[in-house]
């Protein structure tokens, strides 16, 4: 689908005379309708068509790094609780939270290790595969077949040692993420994730407004005027156009450049001598070609996004995801977590500290401006959003999600909405 | 609680270590947020001109052989880095028109 996003060698890849859309023609140059932000129908279709089939990355495998670590993810757009255990022969198993018995959830901590889980209920117990062990008051029951009663379990698989789940799987893991994940595999994902810091929140808005704010740096130049701007804009580029884009069937690849006249302030210019998060010249020969997939001089920033709610952004020195979590049509959980390498001493460590304080005051930035945008969508002052060339991914991204609805279930009435839009943005 | 103490050469840092040298991100934070920029500014510029050499200093250590004075001095400049945005960047404790990050929650031990 689509061609290489990388046009020519220059600071930026698009030239004077193309657009990124011109490469991507059946996305169209229509605005895009704000209906699927704010109905309580279209989140529904999302749970049930996209959310419930979909593989879901719930983080990296050294969460659990040995038999008997597990944790526990409330996962409210599939309306159940998603156990994650690594077992004695050191596979990833996930189950359905659920005791056999009376449904109650197994396991209330949020994260540990353990041998056995054993429901706080009835005392109901389980292996770490998921085998049902043992049944206090066994012979007071009818009939128990207890092979049959273990924990239900749910699709998983890692790539790369991000684990996924999948609640109604169509698709191996390898064949959803497809050529997107070629050109990434082999990055350094576990050494350059060695040490992991998580934050998260439930903002008051759609998913999408949080998914599309962190899908185009148009804003960079107004948003963080007081902070990221002068990293990222410049002379040359003062709307931060990008290096690169790539859109995949369902996910896509995006590169961003740096300010190469950028003047560090005067801590992280401290802070760097230790540990650098722009490019180092040296880097991006090693690397897979997905990493600064324009082989531009001045990258500092790809931002790797799987359908339909997770990112990865990589940086020279590691990498930070986001997990947009549909809570309700106005509710979002927003999982942020940073990850980089074991640092070799205090001051590295120091450097990544300086990094990480200051990108989560500039994601506050960010965050400001989804629930002012969902406070006034329903409104109906507005009708679509207008977006402009360097916004690609939202549109891709919209593009998508309606199609995949319409996959799921034939001629529903959302299948005739997504093709009269589809129809529409095809004809302008 | 016994204090606190820093490393030989920074003995003198250590009454202002002991309101800043917190040991988590939430607690400088707080921290942060509860002062004015004045204050911050005042911290700012009496560790800016020491954290080179508090630097060079933790630069000779893995964190895991830190001692409980070294530990308390990196504490020290992890609350440099936590306030430097307010100083540098925002001119006052909280990020300007921003996102309320009493309400963004580090999750601990992830």
């Amino acid at each position: 689908m689509g061609s290489n996003g990388h046009t020519n060698g220059s600071s930026n890849g698009k030239t004077q005379r193309s657009t990124w859309h011109s490469q991507y023609p059946e996305l169209g140059t229509a605005p895009v309708p704000i209906e699927p932000y704010i109905s309580p129908e279209f989140f529904e279709l999302e749970r049930d068509r996209v959310f419930k089939r979909a593989w879901l990355c719930l983080g990296r495998e050294e969460r659990i790094p040995h038999p008997g670590d597990f944790f526990i993810k409330d996962l409210a757009i599939g309306k159940t609780s998603v156990l994650v255990v690594r077992s004695e022969d050191g596979r990833v198993h996930a189950f359905h939270n659920a005791c056999s018995h009376r449904s109650n959830k197994v396991e209330w901590q949020a994260k540990g290790s353990c041998a056995a889980f054993t429901c706080p209920f009835h005392g109901w117990s389980y292996r770490l595969d998921g085998r049902l062990l043992a049944v206090p008051d066994e012979k007071s029951f009818f009939n128990l077949d207890k092979a049959k009663l273990g924990l239900t379990p749910i699709a998983v698989d890692t790539w790369q040692g991000f684990i996924f789940i999948n609640l109604n799987p169509e698709q191996k893991l390898r064949e959803y993420l497809g050529e997107w994940a070629d050109a990434l595999e082999g990055y350094p994902f576990a050494a350059n994730g060695a040490t992991c810091y998580e934050w998260s929140t439930e903002l008051r808005c759609n998913w999408k407004l949080l998914r599309d704010a962190f899908k185009e740096a148009y804003h960079v130049a107004f948003l963080h005027r007081r902070s990221a701007r002068d990293s990222y804009t410049g002379r040359e580029n003062p709307f931060s156009h990008a290096l690169y884009f790539k859109l995949f069937p369902l996910h896509q690849r995006w590169s961003l450049p740096a300010n190469p006249a950028y003047q560090p302030s005067p801590l992280e210019a401290i802070a760097y001598k230790y540990a650098s998060f722009v490019l180092k010249s040296d880097f991006t020969r090693e690397a897979p070609k997905g990493v600064n997939p324009a082989g531009a001089p001045n990258w500092v920033l790809d931002i790797n996004a799987v359908f339909p709610n997770y990112t990865i952004d990589m940086l020279e020195n590691g990498y930070f995801t986001y997990n947009f979590w549909p809570l309700a049509v106005d509710r979002t959980l927003w999982e942020v977590k940073v990850y980089f390498g074991q640092p070799a001493n205090a001051a590295e460590r120091f450097s990544q500290e300086h990094a990480r304080v200051t990108y989560r005051d500039l994601i506050m930035e960010d965050g400001s401006t989804m629930e002012q945008t969902q406070s006034v969508l329903a409104s109906g002052a507005k009708t679509h959003f207008n977006l402009q060339d360097e916004e690609l991914l939202l549109r891709h991204d919209n593009k998508i999600l309606a199609e995949y609805m319409d996959v799921a279930n034939g001629k529903s009435k959302a299948r005739r909405k997504g093709s009269e839009r589809h129809a529409r943005a095809s004809a302008a | 609680m016994p204090e606190l103490r820093l490393p030989d050469r920074f003995r003198d840092l250590e009454p202002v270590a002991a309101v800043w040298a917190l040991p988590t991100e939430a607690e400088r934070h707080a921290l942060r947020l509860a002062s004015t920029i004045a204050e911050l500014r005042g911290f700012y510029d009496q560790i800016f001109s020491r954290i080179e050499d508090m630097l060079a200093y933790l630069s000779e250590f893995a964190v895991a052989n830190l001692t409980p004075e070294g530990h308390h001095l990196m504490h020290l400049a992890f609350a440099l880095a936590e306030i430097a945005p307010a100083v540098e960047l925002y001119g006052q404790p909280e990020v300007p028109d921003g996102y309320d990050s009493r309400r963004f929650l580090p999750v601990l031990g992830q």
